[in-house]
């Protein structure tokens, strides 16, 4: 993570080549070259929500993701036809700026549909995580795979499926004997608010696009900084067969267990490699007032077998959601999302002996409403429900409604 | 990205209710009819606008054409009583091409249907939310077209829902005393019966101005320059 000094630097910069930016007042010279050019977007979200005392809404960055407060600083300085800079500024709650998005973006050959992108960049897993301004979320609630955090670590590690069973339902804070002792978050199946370092090529544009990518961290765990020296591999084709259809296939690879954790594992156990892998599928379509959007995620983490009982198998989860956002009026929209996050089932001592899905199965169904009270002045308000199975009562069920306001220039 | 025009004000001025003109009042004589031209001078130019930064893309976004800023209103502030009464013009059309909307600026009177065509080879969604005229025509793609009427004087800002950096301008009159610059910024306002009239110019993020213009009895012909800053 990219801290507040970097963040400085960056509106720093804005401020040098404003001049030559959009916010430029000198008549373009309509036979010169394409100037440098500066543009820049800004956005504040204010959420508010009521209690999540089963932390259903916890993101991987320690917030909750309907009680944030985060002013949003986006820039893109073009380099010439064929290049630019772009950044993004984030202060989330008042803890200072982080630097979530800088990299170089680059068209090698123009005219032609091949562009490469190097630095911290947007994931080419999935469609939700490039969502990446607030309007583009109907909702105020994120969906489960992009961010409700499991029981895995990758700084921690269980030794027997009954460590895994012992923190079923704990993601906001769980630990494990191999590795840190620290109690803290878990991993969400798709760290959806955090880009990873690397170098991603996009080849193709409509109908057809593939994209790869090779990275530092992996789609739990996105990475500044390498902390495992393995290095994830993803990819995206995507197709839009007709307008108003975009359909998405994806697909990754990459160590996830830190070298710290690996070195406290037993002999040769250590010197695995522990791979987080994920297939996904999106689609969505949209016509008159309707956008209509599905999503489905499959992720496997390999697991050391330390201790019995073992954990036979590499850990599975799998979620998905349905979205569907419908414009009643001028400014007005309703839109809803129904969401399931499910888990592989190990086989402990604990729970009798029985086979038990590693971390307690989550649904999540979001109704609301959108207003704009001007074109960007957007008002969400939403109603979330969410059931985690098979844990005590005390974390089993509860609603939550939130509120947002969102303004961008 | 797209700025807050800074003449937003200026739309109460637009929903003229036949008062007059100051000093002398005009006179409907068809047998006496004047004309009002002149040029306006644009001392500055604004950069059209951009897009917001397209983070998330995974490339460079597709090419997109530039909307032509150097184009101002000129209309009388008020007009002759039976200018109010006259029927709506055509059907008029605004076009999507290459992620514009062309022209950028339109002005029609009351009662007049605005076309937006869609010309480009993606979806477009239309909208505004202009307390006059509110609309949004949803989604609809390439080759197909939707029409409003504009029955409420006032300037009608409309966007794109899909694509931030869209928007135009539709200046609805409710009189037809008003004329769009030419690509030098000349203008020309006919059939102004004699009298004196307060001329306003109008421009997206440009200043607005006024000046006062008298159309002799027997008609014939007035100039009136602007400069915009």
């Amino acid at each position: 993570m990219i801290r507040s000094s970097y963040g400085r630097a960056l509106v720093f910069a804005a401020a040098l080549t404003a001049p030559g930016g959009a916010l430029a007042s000198e008549p373009p010279d309509p036979s010169a070259p394409p100037p440098r050019r500066l543009t820049l977007g800004l956005e504040a979200v204010a959420s508010a929500a009521t209690a999540d005392p089963g932390y259903f809404d916890d993101t991987s960055y320690g917030r909750s993701a309907l009680r944030l407060l985060r002013l949003r600083l986006d820039a893109s300085l073009r380099l010439g036809a064929r290049a630019a800079l772009l950044a993004e500024g984030r202060a989330d709650n008042g803890d200072g700026v982080t630097l979530s998005a800088l990299y170089l973006r680059l068209r090698p050959l123009p005219d032609r549909p091949f562009d490469i992108q190097a630095g911290r960049i947007p994931p080419v897993f999935g469609a939700f995580a490039r969502r990446g301004y607030g309007a583009d979320n109907p909702l105020v609630g994120q969906p489960l795979v992009y961010q409700y955090l499991t029981s895995l670590r990758a700084d921690s590690l269980p030794a027997s499926a009954d460590d895994l069973l012992l923190m079923r339902g704990r993601g906001w804070r769980t630990h494990y004997p191999i590795g840190s002792g620290t109690w803290t978050r878990g991993l969400p199946v798709i760290a959806g608010d955090r880009w990873d370092t690397g170098v991603e090529v996009r080849i193709g544009a409509e109908p057809v696009s593939l994209s790869a990518s090779v990275s530092q961290g992996t789609l739990s765990d996105p990475r500044v900084r390498d902390d495992n020296g393995g290095k994830q591999v993803s990819g995206r084709l995507e197709l839009r067969p007709a307008v108003g259809i975009v359909l998405g296939a994806s697909a990754s690879r990459g160590e996830y267990v830190t070298s710290e954790a690996a070195g406290a594992l037993p002999g040769a156990l250590g010197r695995d490699a522990y791979t987080q892998k994920g297939l996904g599928a999106d689609a969505e379509y949209s016509r008159g007032y309707w956008v209509l959007r599905a999503e489905g995620v499959l992720s496997q983490w390999a697991v050391p077998r330390v201790q019995a009982p073992l954990v036979t198998d590499s850990v599975r989860a799998w979620g998905g959601f349905l979205e569907a956002r419908y414009k009643i009026r001028p400014g007005l929209f309703a839109a809803a999302r129904v969401d399931h996050l499910g888990f592989s089932e190990v086989q402990g001592t604990l729970f009798g002996g029985r086979p038990m899905p590693w971390d307690a199965p989550v649904w999540r169904a979001e109704a609301g409403a959108g207003y704009s009270l001007r074109r960007n002045l957007l008002l969400k308000a939403v109603l979330q429900h969410n059931w985690r199975l098979g844990v005590r009562s005390s974390s089993r069920s509860e609603g939550i409604a939130g509120a947002q306001a969102l303004l961008w220039f | 990205m797209i700025r807050v025009p800074a003449a937003l004000g200026v739309p109460l001025l637009l929903c003229a209710t036949g008062t007059l003109g100051v000093g002398q009042e005009p006179r409907s004589s068809p047998a006496a009819l004047g004309t009002i031209r002149g040029r306006v001078e644009f001392l500055r130019d604004q950069p059209s606008p951009e897009r917001r930064p397209a983070i998330a893309d995974l490339g460079m976004p597709a090419r997109r054409d530039r909307p032509d800023q150097r184009v101002a209103v000129v209309y009388l502030e008020s007009a002759p009583r039976g200018a109010f009464e006259e029927r709506p013009g055509p059907t008029v059309v605004l076009d999507q091409r290459n992620e514009n909307f062309v022209p950028h600026v339109l002005a029609i009177t009351t009662g007049t249907s605005v076309e937006f065509r869609n010309s480009d080879r993606t979806y477009h969604n239309v909208f505004s939310l202009s307390k006059a005229n509110s609309f949004d025509l949803g989604r609809y793609p390439p080759g197909r077209s939707k029409s409003v009427r504009f029955d409420h004087a006032g300037i009608v800002r409309v966007f794109c829902e899909i694509h931030s950096h869209m928007n135009a301008f539709i200046l609805v009159f409710a009189h037809r005393h008003f004329a769009l610059t030419d690509a030098e910024g000349d203008y020309r306002i006919d059939g102004v019966p004699p009298g004196t009239y307060t001329v306003s110019v109008w421009h997206p993020f440009l200043a607005a101005k006024s000046a006062s213009v008298r159309i002799p009895e027997h008609g014939g012909e007035a100039s009136l320059d602007f400069a915009l800053s």
